[in-house]
């Protein structure tokens, strides 16, 4: 009977993706691609928290908002 | 007619239609405030501003009027205030009597940086003088650690990002870290007031026109039966929300019609009372509320703040990565 490694779940998507996409990339490519989706997602946390007009959310963090003494707010 | 004559006549034209602007020349006006210039922050207690008029050999003007303007701090060169829409902008106009030199008023500063006080003393006699004072009011430090602590914060969050991405076998993944962004501390808010005016009774003597944040809004006190006798006029304004009294006047004399131009600086509910108080009558209190409405930050204000703090986190990625490379070699 063949023993069969486990790998890492993070691994295994990176190589099945790797496979699908057909191209392999560097590991300062892949850090760059996942920084910016990083970015991009605390960006988008940022600014519904900080400065969007919603009403449940700028209510909640109202406070927060003026002890950041740079965040506007109404 | 000789030419001397006529000189000295020139000379005595002059005296006479100068001569009031130039007596009012030589007043000297004083500015207090309590507390103290060096310890005023912004929305954190009322201030008592006091103007003292006086003659040159120090005598204090008997009688006269004060037009004062408030002018807010201009914006500064990248991150606004938490007030953005009131930078800039005309906060308060009024007129105030003198008494006995002096005149003071309660108000309650609502954004950091430098504010411009304009003066113009009216004396009896016609003479005018304007002065204009810088008051400087330096945000409250507790404000700067909060936003040294989220930023450090925002700098400790990209750091552990770029230790992660920096490892080829992911040690977390991407939901989790997410997941960790949605835990933002929350406190309580304010209730969000309607927009528009709540009208008052029929029967209050104070016209409140539509608020809004960023012009002054009229206030407009009146007797109630167009009395023409002298009233001693209290007025306060309260932010129901913080508690907090943002402007007030007490006992000014005014006959049966005062204006004051005042800015409501936050899209909050405030309350506005009068007291008038007339020799021999009873004292008509009023009381309204004004709900004001708040204006959307604009887009110049608020990107530059969001831009510093994703800079923050791509430092910490850029500091995470690096500690790991130097790590591994």
């Amino acid at each position: 009977m063949m023993m069969q490694t486990i790998l890492p779940r993070s691994e295994l998507m990176e190589r099945t993706l790797t496979t699908w996409l057909g191209y392999a990339l560097s590991e300062r490519q892949m850090f760059l691609i996942k920084s910016g989706i990083f970015l991009g997602a605390c960006g988008a946390t940022l600014f519904v928290a900080l400065a969007s007009s919603y009403p449940a959310v700028h209510d909640t963090l109202h406070n927060v908002r003026h002890a950041l003494a740079v965040v506007p707010c109404h | 007619m000789s030419l001397r004559a006529l000189f000295a006549a020139f000379c005595f034209s002059c005296v006479l239609l100068l001569g009031a602007t130039a007596r009012a020349e030589e007043l000297n006006i004083y500015l207090k405030t309590s507390p103290a210039l060096g310890l005023l922050r912004p929305f954190a207690d009322p201030v008592n501003i006091s103007l003292l008029v006086t003659r040159p050999d120090g005598r204090p003007v008997e009688q006269g009027s004060v037009a004062i303007v408030l002018d807010a701090p201009t914006s500064g060169p990248l991150l606004s205030t938490d007030f953005p829409v009131v930078e800039g902008s005309r906060l308060l106009e009024l007129v105030l009597p003198l008494r006995q030199g002096r005149t003071d008023w309660k108000y309650l500063f609502p954004i950091r940086g430098d504010y411009r006080l304009s003066v113009r003393v009216i004396t009896l006699d016609g003479g005018a003088v304007a002065k204009t004072f810088v008051i400087p009011i330096p945000e409250n430090s507790t404000k700067w650690m909060w936003l040294g602590l989220f930023c450090a914060g925002l700098f400790v969050l990209g750091f552990a990002a770029g230790r992660i991405f920096t490892a080829i076998p992911a040690a977390a993944t991407m939901s989790c870290l997410l997941l960790s962004l949605a835990g933002v501390s929350l406190v309580s808010g304010h209730d969000a007031p309607s927009s528009g005016e709540n009208p008052g009774s029929s029967a209050t003597a104070v016209e409140i026109a539509a608020a809004t944040v960023g012009k002054p809004t009229r206030l407009r006190w009146r007797a109630a039966d167009g009395a023409r006798a002298t009233t001693l006029l209290s007025l306060s304004i309260t932010h129901l929300e913080k508690h907090k009294t943002v402007f007030a006047i007490d006992q000014v004399p005014v006959e049966n019609d005062y204006p004051v131009n005042f800015q409501f600086p936050d899209g909050a509910e405030y309350r506005v009372n009068s007291l008038a108080e007339v020799a021999g009558q009873e004292p008509l209190r009023t009381e309204q509320l004004v709900a004001v409405t708040g204006v959307e930050p604009p887009a110049t204000a608020q990107i530059p703040a969001l831009l510093s703090f994703l800079t923050v986190i791509a430092l910490g990625l850029g500091a995470g990565r690096l500690s790991k490379t130097l790590r591994i070699r």
